[in-house]
């Protein structure tokens, strides 16, 4: 009886969830399924960058012209909102030079008689406009001067916005989406983990042996627990690249606001998990072959295939009654919620009592599913009815 | 003493367990005999707590088993289980903890085991790349790593060929001569004849039969009396009294005697009529006593 103890249910479930993860993080699948989505993760982000950051910046080499054309083509680029820098170059063969080694985008030819611009290629985007601009408005000056016009004012464009904040809305809008595609992705991803472990349990009879040292409920939350924990971690990880590469390479612009909403994906993920993965274990413990998984689990992946469509529908019209009313039905809510909550107008009490009925679903699935699982988990051959599984547990 | 009392459970209409009681004393071994569909898996069931009875309880040292007590039991089921892509030394120290082992201990006796079942160089495998056999020792590795008071074990000798019932054998009999009482159910009646100090046989959800093998012979099967005569008539045995000729052949003869009957009567009356070869009590084979034991009494009952 060397170093025997009795055992606590904490300590039994905490054996459980070990063992779940232990397992996990040395099965290929899941390491390769990790990597795959932090990956994809840093795909988006680098795609991101390369629509919004690739205008951003234009270097523009100038032979000739005065102090005037610098300033004239910064003016330019401020007003198509492209930050330039202008690069003074001795001659056309330094330009040349500039051009190959990808110093500048393009050069401007001033000192000959007729402006020129030189590229490598062609002039793309906004860079012949701004070059045109500027010369033209050089140009312009000096004819208005040589008419003896002087110290022209002409009315600047005053600009008064009717939403300010829309922008902001739109990167936590796709900040929600994002985060619950993710949210969504990884509870399907966890639910299948349960359900998978429950029947190999029960295939390979191993649950006998368990049973026989813990109660059903024990090795439930053990697994659920364990499980669970692994899926915060990866969704955690997720968030903090996700937000640390959003706010780190200025992808947006008010980064309080977007890790508010990661947070609340995060928190959304521990009430969907602890709904969708009880249900998917209570249903795989009804069959005894990984093949008949697919068909119980079916209607509540339907479910959340189909909150996860709400979800994205709530992010065009996050005030629309289907929203209002999904955002509240348990379920439904972790996937449209996270939404609703990043477009901003959700009161205090919505939220509120979204997080409570899912909390009371959670407690009826558990309790009641708990019963099931119990009576189903050593009847093995076929498929277990609801009904035969909870009248097992009684006798 | 782990003591069955009165065990009583139906599933649904089928009586499957009517009274079931027997006791084992520690350090002995019990055979649990019984025809398939006795009620031998769901009475071991009811000890390990993974069926509910009716009635009854399953008691060890004068305590009802409960969940703690359970974990001092090493159970093997009738369904063979284990994780089948978990490494055979990780799986049998996760049995261990389970059983109440802190890691390190677990961690040892699963080494310990594994080197004592001639596993070592599979220890880190998956346990379905195992052949059955092995398979088999892991789980009677998980069964015994704890060291467990109680040993509970459902057919553990099925699916072994000949070497293997001998080490499975010699390791139960070690767990029985350290004191532990084994319980285990077998069909394989010459094994369990070899190797218990009681036997058990159930029938209709009911012990028709608990004693030593000897005790058995005794109640069940009468006094048969085998006496070999070469050179006698073969009506030698007719004119003795309280005795009932059952066969002869060629002086081969086998009698009954009743009760009060001499049998140095016998034998002074066989030596008469010259040599005697064989003059003994006749010794009904285990599996005798079981078809007797289990017969149907009358064709409107069915064996549960």
């Amino acid at each position: 009886m060397s170093g025997q103890s009795t055992l606590s249910s904490a300590s039994l479930v905490r054996l459980v969830a070990a063992r779940e993860i232990a397992t996990r993080i040395r099965d290929k699948n899941f390491v390769i399924s990790s990597i795959v989505i932090i990956v994809i993760l840093l795909g988006a982000l680098g795609f991101q960058i390369a629509i919004s950051g690739g205008d951003d910046e234009s270097r523009i080499g100038l032979v000739g012209g005065g102090a005037g054309l610098e300033q004239a083509l910064g003016q330019q680029g401020d007003a198509l909102d492209v930050d330039v820098t202008v690069v003074p170059l001795d001659d056309e063969a330094a330009a040349r030079a500039a051009l190959e080694d990808d110093d500048v985008d393009g050069v401007l030819l001033a000192d000959g008689a007729e402006p020129e611009l030189l590229v490598e290629e062609s002039a793309g985007g906004p860079l012949q406009a701004i070059v045109q601009g500027a010369v033209g408005q050089l140009a312009l000056a000096d004819r208005l001067a040589e008419a003896g016009v002087a110290d022209l004012d002409l009315p600047e464009v005053g600009v008064r916005a009717l939403d300010p904040d829309a922008e902001q809305d739109d990167q936590r809008i796709g900040a929600a989406i994002l985060g619950v595609s993710m949210l969504y992705g990884l509870l399907i991803l966890f639910g299948q983990f349960v359900a998978q472990g429950v029947v190999e349990e029960k295939s390979s009879r191993v649950v006998e042996l368990l049973l026989a040292t813990m109660k059903p409920w024990q090795l439930l939350a053990g697994k659920i627990l364990g499980l669970g924990l692994l899926g915060l971690g990866q969704i955690v990880v997720i968030a903090v690249v996700g937000v640390g590469g959003a706010v780190g390479f200025g992808l947006v612009d008010v980064p309080g606001e977007v890790v508010g909403t990661a947070i609340a994906v995060v928190a959304w993920f521990v009430l969907g998990y602890a709904l969708y993965a009880s249900i998917f274990a209570v249903g795989a413990s009804l069959v005894s072959r990984q093949e008949d998984l697919g068909t119980v689990l079916m209607p509540t992946t339907l479910v959340l295939v189909a909150s996860y469509v709400v979800g994205i529908q709530a992010a065009g019209d996050p005030g629309g009654t289907l929203a209002r009313i999904t955002s509240l039905v348990p379920g439904l809510s972790p996937l449209v919620m996270p939404v609703r909550q990043a477009a901003g107008d959700v009161a205090l009490w919505e939220t509120a009592l979204a997080v409570v009925l899912m909390l009371v679903a959670i407690a009826l699935v558990v309790r009641l599913g708990g019963r099931v699982y119990a009576g189903a988990l050593l009847r093995t051959g076929g498929r277990t009815k609801l009904r035969e599984a909870l009248a097992a547990e009684r006798a | 003493m782990l003591e069955f009392d009165g065990l009583r459970k139906s599933f649904g209409a089928n009586q499957v367990l009517d009274g079931v009681s027997f006791a084992v004393r520690p350090g002995s071994m019990f055979g649990f005999c019984g025809s398939n569909g006795a009620g031998k898996t769901t009475t071991m069931r009811i000890a390990m707590g993974l069926v509910r009875p009716d009635g009854g309880e399953v008691r060890w040292q004068g305590r009802a088993l409960d969940q703690d007590g359970r974990r001092r039991i090493g159970y093997m089921p009738e369904e063979r289980g284990l994780y089948p892509k978990m490494k055979v030394g990780d799986q049998i120290t996760y049995f261990g903890r389970l059983h109440g082992m802190d890691g390190r201990a677990a961690a040892t006796a699963a080494a310990e085991w594994v080197e004592r079942l001639g596993l070592a160089e599979r220890r880190n495998d998956a346990v379905e790349k195992l052949s059955l056999g092995n398979q088999q020792r892991v789980q009677l590795a998980a069964a015994l790593v704890s060291r467990p008071e109680v040993l509970i074990l459902d057919e553990p000798f099925s699916g072994l060929d000949p070497l293997g019932v001998d080490s499975l054998a010699e390791a139960l009999l070690d767990q029985a001569r350290a004191g532990v009482p084994v319980v285990f159910s077998s069909h394989q009646l010459e094994l369990v004849e070899r190797l218990c100090d009681s036997v058990g046989i159930l029938a209709r959800g009911r012990m028709v039969a608990t004693g030593t093998v000897e005790e058995l012979r005794r109640r069940e099967a009468g006094r048969l009396l085998r006496v070999v005569v070469p050179d006698a008539a073969p009506d030698w045995a007719a004119q003795l009294g309280g005795v009932r000729v059952v066969s002869e052949r060629a002086g081969d003869t086998v009698l009954e005697l009743t009760d009060g009957t001499d049998d140095q009567a016998v034998l002074a009356a066989a030596l008469r009529t010259g040599r005697v070869t064989h003059f003994a009590w006749q010794q009904p084979t285990l599996v005798e006593l079981f078809r007797e034991a289990v017969a149907v009494p009358t064709t409107q009952e069915v064996a549960a």
